[in-house]
C-alpha cells in the first residue's frame, strides 16, 4: 500500500511549487518536485522588441533578484555586439550585483530560513525574543537595498544600468558615504555568521555536482568560465554543457551538466572559489568549521552568511577604486548576433542568451535562472532524503523537507506558488 | 481597540510588491505591531484561511490555480487591495496578449492536471477590488501610508497628479526635452518620479492619469520621431490593458503593419 499524506502550503520560499511523494514499504516511490508558479512567457515576450528593451522587461522576472536579471540580459546584448564595457561600468554593475547578494542572503537566512531552526511561525513573530536579531537583519538588508537604490536609482527593478554604460551616475561623496555605511554593518555580518554557525544542521550528502563560474581574478561575479567538477565551459559554449529536459508534471525544466545533475548557489561558489575570499571571510570559514568541499546542502545558510561578509569587503574595495567620471552612453553597433550572458546571483549562476537580427529585433531568448538548475538536485535529495527520516514524526520529516527545500533558496517566481507538499 | 485581521498574498508574479513591504527596513517590525497580521505566506509558516478587514492581493491572473485563490481570498476578505502593477493592470506579463502568438508559442507545453494557462489579466477583470496601490513595484512607503490610514480608520485617498509634477518638484532634467519617449505626463505619480531620477524615462507603469491628454501624448511623441508600432508597444508594455484609447488612435495603421510584420522603424531610439 502507499502510504498517502497531504501537506498543503509550505511556505517561506519564494513563488510557488509543489511535491508529490508516494512511499510503499519504505521505500519512495514517486517524488515529483515541480514548480506550480503561473506560465508568463517572458522569454516569448521579448521576441519582436529591441534589444534595450530585454532588461527592463526580463527584470520582471524576479523582485529578489531584480539585479541580476538586468545585468545578465545588458551582458547579453553586449555580447551580441561585440561591445567591452568601461571599466567603471563594469565596477558600478559589480557593486550593484554585490548590493543584491547581500539584501537577498540576508532575507533569505532572516526572513525564510532562520524561524525553521528557532522554531518560530515567522522572524516577525520573533520580534519580541529575538529584537537584535531580526535588527542585524535589516540593517543588512538596507545596507544593500542601498547600494541598488544608490547606483540603479530604484530597490526593485534598477534603471540607471543600461546597454553601453550607465544612465546616471552616483557623486563621489554618496560613494564614499555608501563605504562608510558597508563599514558600518560589517559587525552585523560577523554577528549573523557567528548566528548561522550555532544552528543544528541536519547531516546530509548530497550525490549533485557543485557548480558556478570561476574567475581567475577574482571570487567571480561577473566574469568567468562556467565548472562543474574538473569541466568548464565557456558561456558561449554552454548549449553543448547544459541540456534542458522537459519535464511533463511541472511548469519548470530540469537542467543537467554532461547528463548529471548539480546545483548552483553560495555553497558551489564556496566550494570553488573559496581560496578568493576576503581576510575576514575567510576567518569566518574558518570558525564555521565546515569542512570544504561540503555537499551537505543546509550548509548553505552557512555559505550565505559567510558570502555576506566577503560581499561587504569586496563592495569596499570597489569604493575604494571608484573615481566617478560621467561617461557618456556608448553606441552599439547592432548587427545580427547571439548574445550570451553568465554571471553569479544571490541564488547561483544565471543564463542569459538573445538572438537579435540587423536591426537589433530580439528573433529569440533563453533564460536559464539558478532555481531550474538546483529544481533535479533538490528533487533527487528529497528522495535520498525521506528514507533516512521515516523513523520520524510526520510532522517532523515534512519539516526536514522544508528545511532542506528552503536551505536550495528556490525562488519559484523565477522558475516559471505556496509550495504544496502533496503525499500520495 | 481591536486590530485590523490583515493578510498578505500573492499569486503569478515575481514577489516584489511583498518585499516592497517588508523593505521597509525602519518600521517593519512596529508596523506588525499594529496589525493582526493572519496570513503572509512567503515569509509566515501559519496562514489563517479566515475573515479578513484587509488583504494586500499581488499578482496577476496567469492561470487557473491564481483564479481559484483569488476568488476564495476575495470571499474572506472586507477589503481586497491589488497590490501593484500585476494585480492593478496585468504588467509585462499581460503584455503577451499585444504580441504575436507565434513568439510564445514554443513554450507553452502540456502540463499536468490541474495547471491550465487562462488569459493573463488583472485581478479586477475578476473580482472587485476596493483599492488600488499601482506601481511595479509600488514606492514602500506609498504601501506604509497605506496602511498606517487604514489602521487610524483613514479612507486611502490615491495620487492622482501625473508624474511630472514629483519628477518637476525633484528638478529632474525633463527627458521629453532630451527627445526620449518618456509616458510621465499621462502616467499617475505617487512614485517619486523614481524613474526619471535615474535619468531612465517613465513607461507608465502605474497606469494612466483619468485627465489625460492622450492626443497631445501621441502627438509629442511623433514630433520626436518615434513611430506608431514604437508608441503602441511602449504604452502597452505595463498597462496595455488599461489603455483601450490606444487602438481608436493607432490601431488602423498598425494592423495593416502586423499584417506586413515588417518593422518601418522611421526611427530607432539609440540610433
Amino acid at each position: 500500500m502507499t502510504k498517502t499524506i497531504t501537506l498543503n502550503h509550505i511556505t517561506k520560499i519564494e513563488g510557488h511549487a509543489s511535491l508529490a511523494l508516494g512511499i510503499r514499504k519504505n521505500k519512495v516511490v514517486k517524488c515529483e518536485l515541480s514548480s506550480t508558479e503561473g506560465s508568463r512567457y517572458f522569454e516569448g515576450i521579448v521576441r519582436g522588441g529591441k534589444y534595450y528593451a530585454a532588461h527592463e522587461m526580463t527584470s520582471r522576472i524576479c523582485g529578489i533578484c531584480s539585479c541580476a536579471h538586468v545585468i545578465a540580459a545588458i551582458s547579453a546584448i553586449e555580447d551580441a555586439f561585440g561591445y567591452e564595457p568601461t571599466k567603471q561600468t563594469k565596477l558600478l554593475r559589480e557593486l550593484l550585483t554585490l548590493g543584491e547578494r547581500i539584501r537577498s542572503h540576508a532575507t533569505h537566512l532572516y526572513f525564510l530560513a532562520l524561524p525553521d531552526y528557532l522554531g518560530y511561525d515567522s522572524a516577525l513573530a520573533m520580534a519580541k525574543n529575538y529584537k537584535k536579531e531580526l535588527q542585524n537583519a535589516l540593517n543588512l538588508m538596507k545596507t544593500g537595498n542601498g547600494i541598488i537604490k544608490l547606483l540603479g536609482a530604484r530597490d526593485l527593478h534598477p534603471v540607471s544600468a543600461t546597454v553601453g554604460g550607465w544612465l546616471k551616475f552616483p557623486k563621489q561623496e554618496e560613494i564614499e558615504e555608501l563605504k562608510k555605511k558597508l563599514l558600518d554593518v560589517k559587525d552585523d555580518a560577523i554577528t549573523t555568521c557567528k548566528l548561522f554557525f550555532s544552528l543544528n544542521y541536519p547531516d546530509f550528502t548530497t550525490k549533485g555536482r557543485w557548480s558556478c563560474l570561476m574567475d581567475s581574478k577574482q571570487y567571480a561575479v561577473l566574469d568567468g568560465n562556467f565548472c562543474s567538477k574538473n569541466l568548464c565551459t565557456h558561456k558561449h559554449n554552454y548549449r553543448k554543457f547544459l541540456k534542458e529536459h522537459h519535464v511533463p508534471y511541472s511548469n519548470a525544466n530540469f537542467v543537467t551538466v554532461k547528463g548529471e545533475r548539480y546545483y548552483v548557489g553560495a555553497l558551489s561558489r564556496l566550494n570553488s572559489n573559496n581560496s578568493q575570499l576576503s581576510k575576514d571571510a575567510v576567518k569566518m570559514l574558518k570558525k564555521s568549521k565546515v569542512m570544504l568541499p561540503s555537499k551537505n546542502p543546509y550548509h548553505n545558510n552557512i555559505a550565505q552568511a559567510i558570502e555576506i561578509v566577503h560581499c561587504i569587503d569586496h563592495a569596499v574595495n570597489i569604493c575604494d577604486k571608484l573615481e566617478i567620471k560621467e561617461e557618456k552612453l556608448d553606441k552599439l553597433k547592432v548587427k545580427s548576433a547571439t548574445g550570451f550572458g553568465a554571471i553569479e546571483v544571490p541564488r547561483g549562476t544565471l543564463w542569459h542568451e538573445y538572438t537579435l537580427d540587423s536591426k537589433g529585433t530580439i528573433k529569440n531568448a533563453n533564460i536559464i535562472t539558478p532555481t531550474i538548475q538546483n529544481l533535479l538536485n533538490m528533487q533527487e535529495d528529497i528522495r535520498e532524503l525521506v528514507p533516512t527520516v521515516l523513523h520520524k514524526k510526520k510532522k517532523n520529516i515534512i519539516m526536514d523537507i522544508e528545511k532542506l527545500i528552503r536551505s536550495y533558496d528556490p525562488c519559484f517566481s523565477c522558475s516559471v506558488h505556496f509550495l504544496e507538499v502533496k503525499w500520495i | 481597540m481591536t486590530k485590523l485581521k490583515v493578510g498578505f498574498y500573492n499569486i503569478t508574479g515575481c514577489a516584489g510588491c511583498l518585499l516592497s513591504v517588508i523593505f521597509n527596513e525602519d518600521e517593519i517590525l512596529d508596523l506588525v505591531e499594529l496589525v493582526d497580521l493572519k496570513a503572509f505566506p512567503f515569509v509566515k509558516e501559519v496562514n489563517a484561511e479566515e475573515k479578513f478587514d484587509y488583504v494586500f492581493m499581488e499578482g496577476l491572473v496567469a492561470d487557473k490555480d491564481d483564479l481559484a485563490v483569488l476568488k476564495k481570498i476575495r470571499k474572506n476578505a472586507k477589503n481586497l487591495v491589488a497590490l501593484g502593477a500585476c494585480a492593478c493592470t496585468g504588467c509585462v506579463p499581460a503584455y503577451r496578449r499585444y504580441t504575436l502568438k507565434e513568439n510564445y508559442e514554443h513554450l507553452i507545453h502540456k502540463k499536468k492536471n490541474g495547471i491550465q494557462d487562462v488569459k493573463p489579466t488583472p485581478i479586477d477583470a475578476h473580482v472587485k477590488v476596493d483599492y488600488f496601490i499601482p506601481g511595479c513595484p509600488p514606492d514602500k512607503k506609498e504601501i506604509l501610508n497605506f496602511i498606517k490610514s487604514i489602521v487610524i480608520g483613514k479612507k486611502p485617498v490615491p495620487y492622482e497628479s501625473p508624474v511630472c509634477i514629483e519628477c518637476r518638484q525633484n528638478n529632474n532634467q525633463c527627458l521629453l526635452d532630451l527627445g526620449k519617449p518618456c509616458l510621465g505626463p499621462i502616467t499617475s505619480g505617487g512614485c517619486n518620479a523614481v524613474c526619471i531620477n535615474g535619468s531612465f524615462e517613465c513607461w507608465g507603469c502605474r497606469g494612466p492619469t483619468k485627465d489625460m491628454n492622450f492626443e497631445l501624448m501621441i502627438k509629442m511623441l511623433k514630433d520626436r520621431g518615434f513611430d506608431d508600432i514604437f508608441i503602441e508597444n511602449r504604452m502597452r508594455t505595463f498597462v496595455g490593458l488599461k489603455m483601450p484609447i490606444i487602438e481608436k488612435f493607432i490601431d488602423i495603421e498598425l494592423k495593416a503593419l502586423k499584417l506586413n510584420t515588417k518593422f518601418k522603424g522611421k526611427k530607432d531610439y539609440f540610433e
